[in-house]
């Protein structure tokens, strides 16, 4: 033991070893610490997979059209694809199914909104802060968002 | 450092359910996850993004973890996949828009993930061993490190002990921190690795 490095390189390796874990934000840690509390909810993570404002920002083109932000949200057994609005976000659950949607802000309380037989759902108003959505099936599939920013 | 017995004796009691060792995994490994985004150039809302996806996906598999000391490894890979998972949501309709990283040949890209893996992972073990240090010792260590380097003189004045004892004192403390037992088998694990790389295998 020892004979890997001289004490100026163990004493660098030290630093660098303490500077890598300062460089990591408090709240990066502490999310990954919340993450547990998934661990006996039975739902399906959807990420994102599609969202046309990096995408338009990607392109750097400036498309007039650009005013509505159509997001994309994919799990293995169902997508939600999201549009908003000026003061409502447009919902489809796919495949379509009358699915329960609940929105679950990071602070506040939770709604519960019902799709309809396309799988369709609106939310008004727009939540504030970060939220996700939860999707339950009829067939009692769960699927929840990755957290929202809008 | 494939078999550190605390990394698979963490993994097994998260398994069962205990909190307090997911918060360990989680406190010892972010340094890994955020390295990795940090490679790759993405925005704070990505990197958030990506190790939300990481830890997500840890929480799910750590039962079917194969080898629970392969954890490291395990979030490495993965942390590099959402990564590029993230980028190509971003860059849809823009293929020229891959990563410098994505176009190296695989082997070059595995083994880029590889040497940051076991510099991670000394992180790790030195953190852990640092923090066990005497507190003399880790006192001193720390001023040593802090950037910049501070004048002998200055360590003397504030640990109160005369210059000429710091340069024997430093030794002493560097020889507790190299036989501490987070550190066995990995600094010349650390050797063998950096030989591999020097003779191009």
């Amino acid at each position: 033991m020892g004979t890997g490095m001289t004490d100026d390189e163990l004493l660098d390796a030290l630093r660098r070893a303490v500077t890598a874990r300062h460089e990591v934000p408090a709240d990066f840690v502490a999310a990954a610490r919340d993450a547990f509390a998934w661990h006996n909810i039975d739902a399906e993570l959807a990420r994102l997979t599609y969202d046309s404002h990096t995408a338009d920002h990607a392109l750097a083109t400036r498309t007039e059209a650009a005013s509505i932000r159509a997001l994309t949200f994919t799990s293995g057994r169902l997508t939600i694809e999201l549009e908003v609005g000026h003061d409502s976000l447009v919902g489809q659950v796919v495949p379509a199914e009358p699915a329960v949607i609940t929105v679950l802000p990071k602070t506040g309380r939770e709604t519960v909104l019902q799709a309809d037989e396309i799988g369709c759902f609106c939310v008004e108003p727009i939540p504030l802060g970060q939220f996700r959505l939860r999707c339950r099936t009829p067939a009692g599939v769960e699927t929840m968002t990755s957290w929202i920013t809008l | 450092m494939r078999d550190d017995p605390s990394v698979i004796a963490l993994v097994r009691r998260v398994s069962d359910g205990d909190k307090e060792a997911w918060s360990e995994i989680a406190e010892r490994y972010s340094p890994l996850v955020w390295s990795i985004c940090a490679r790759y150039q993405l925005s704070r809302p990505d990197i958030d993004d990506v190790a939300q996806g990481v830890w997500l996906m840890l929480v799910e598999k750590v039962r079917d973890l194969r080898e629970p000391a392969a954890l490291p490894g395990w979030l490495a890979t993965t942390a590099r996949n959402e990564c590029l998972r993230v980028l190509r949501t971003a860059r849809r309709y823009d293929p020229d828009g891959l990563p410098a990283d994505d176009m190296m040949p695989p082997d070059l890209a595995t083994r880029a993930i590889e040497e940051g893996l076991l510099e991670a992972e000394l992180g790790v073990a030195l953190r852990a061993a640092f923090a066990e240090l005497q507190p003399a010792c880790h006192k001193l260590l720390s001023l040593l490190i802090s950037d910049p380097p501070p004048a002998y003189a200055d360590v003397s004045k504030t640990l109160g002990i005369p210059v000429g004892s710091i340069g024997p004192t430093r030794a002493r403390c560097l020889g507790q921190l190299r036989r501490s037992p987070h550190l066995a088998g990995f600094l010349t694990e650390r050797v063998g690795a950096i030989k591999i790389k020097e003779t191009g295998r």
